[in-house]
């Protein structure tokens, strides 16, 4: 588990994003540089419920994330943090989670 | 306008849920080629040109299909642009065609995944989805258009059964069309009572995977059959990636065009007798719809409420995807064209819209990251 999420910053307009991209979609500029974002507000949940050819399913939650950088990313949510509550991100290889902030 | 372009046959295969053994993509898709060429009074020998969509046609492509189908072409073409795949080809036919490069043309789109191949599928749908998506157990689209549809019902004060007068009122429709997996009459109360999947959407929500194909086939009109003309299009128009996945998912692509796309076809949404919208789930009905212009007021509740759940407007007369299936999602997009030209041609049956003389037609699709990338749009025409 890392802290924060990897982002990719364009080094001419500063924009940032997740996923990474070969062009910056702003100014298509094609150099980056990695950075992190640690904050993300909640904007929307679901509960994962059913896995198409899963059995023994658990339930998980999931969330579409504004990050304190501006970016649209969905993570899986662990906690009970709900729509509106800032949370602290991390990754697992390269998967975005977050969790209540502490 | 298409003058020297049409559709002048349709066809499909059986739909199933679970294909038997010996059924299979390939078979399928050879089912609605044999209905189309029937349909359409051609012989096989006299195709030019094919364009194909599948999931799982590989490791063949469109080269493949043809040599299988004993087709040899001098126009071939292989679209990947899930469901909004059926419009693109269609637009490239009508130009091929319009333009002297073949005719006719099939197209043809099918699927057989199987739930488990189509499970794979949604975990691998492209490297975004695969590395940041599939890791948290997102449940493939459903998870995607489960956020989407809670942001819509925020936005627009939408209510549960706003989504179920949609899914309700396509069943309804569905048991007008033969080829429907589900026909049986379903209720707002067995709507509402259905399991989640992904909160918000419930088992009615979720588009049921099939397998199935479906074929058209674009000619110059005088090819048409006799004492039946081809259906025209007016106008197409599609969008791919438009907005870098940066926005909200409540509007498509379409709405980049939609303007362009009723001046070009000189009729206005107030004109049309039908829509054909790619229903993968309610949510993106609603989007569509919406951004054509066919929603008065954007007030998505109302439009729910009323012309929806009182069939005043009809919107997938053959029942959509969520009632007649989804086969694999490319092919889907093709069953709303075909239904468009049924209608215009008067051959609907039992779920006829009485007079329909123009239809708008829809695709969707390519779930990208957080929603579809990809759209399409066409106004099609009953010939004079």
């Amino acid at each position: 588990m890392t802290p924060g999420v990897g982002i990719w910053r364009c080094t001419k307009c500063r924009t940032g994003f997740f996923p990474q991209p070969l062009l910056c979609a702003r100014c298509h500029n094609d150099r980056f540089e990695t950075d992190r974002v640690h904050d993300a507000v909640v904007e929307e949940i679901s509960v994962i419920r059913h896995m198409l050819g899963q059995e023994n399913w658990q339930p998980r939650r999931i969330a579409s994330v504004r990050t304190s950088d501006g970016q649209l990313i969905t993570v899986g949510l662990t906690g009970e943090a709900g729509p509106g509550a800032t949370i602290e991100l991390y990754q697992e290889e390269n998967a975005p989670f977050g969790r209540d902030k502490t | 306008m298409f003058n020297n372009a049409a559709i002048i046959g349709v066809g499909q295969s059986a739909y199933t849920r679970r294909p038997e053994p010996g059924q299979s993509t390939h078979t399928f898709i050879r089912d609605a080629v044999v209905a189309a060429l029937k349909d359409a009074e051609l012989d096989a020998a006299e195709v030019q040109g094919m364009a194909v969509t599948s999931f799982s046609l590989a490791p063949d492509t469109a080269v493949d299909l043809a040599w299988k189908l004993g087709l040899s072409l001098r126009w071939l073409l292989q679209d990947t642009n899930g469901g909004s795949s059926a419009m693109n080809m269609l637009g490239h036919a009508l130009r091929g065609v319009e333009m002297g490069a073949a005719s006719p043309i099939l197209i043809v789109a099918g699927d057989a995944t199987g739930l488990a191949g189509y499970a794979k599928l949604a975990s691998n749908y492209n490297i975004a989805t695969r590395e940041h998506l599939a890791p948290l157990g997102h449940g493939g689209p459903n998870g995607v258009y489960a956020l989407v549809a809670s942001r819509q019902m925020k936005k627009y004060g939408l209510e549960k059964s706003d989504y179920g007068h949609i899914a309700v009122s396509q069943r309804a429709w569905a048991a007008g069309n033969p080829y429907a997996v589900y026909r049986a009459p379903m209720t707002m109360d067995e709507y509402l009572a259905a399991p989640l999947v992904a909160d918000p959407l419930s088992r009615y929500d979720c588009v049921p995977v099939i397998a199935g194909a479906q074929a058209i086939v674009v000619a110059h009109p005088d090819r048409a059959p006799k004492k039946r003309p081809g259906v025209r299009v007016r106008a197409i128009r599609h969008s791919f990636n438009y907005d870098n996945q940066s926005g909200d998912g409540l509007q498509t692509g379409i709405s980049t065009f939609a303007n362009e796309l009723w001046q070009s076809a000189g009729v206005r949404p107030d004109d049309i007798d039908l829509a054909s919208i790619y229903d993968d789930y309610p949510t993106m009905v609603l989007a569509q719809l919406n951004d054509l212009g066919l929603v008065p007021g954007n007030d998505l509740a109302r439009f729910c409420r009323s012309e929806i759940a009182e069939r005043t407007f009809p919107v997938n007369t053959f029942g959509g995807m969520m009632s007649a299936g989804q086969p694999g999602g490319p092919a889907g997009g093709l069953n709303g064209i075909a239904e468009a030209v049924l209608q215009l041609q008067h051959r609907a049956g039992e779920r006829q819209v009485k007079d329909a003389r123009l239809a708008v037609a829809t695709g969707y699709g390519m779930t990208m990251y957080r929603y579809g990338g990809t759209a399409g749009a066409a106004i099609l025409e009953r010939a004079p």
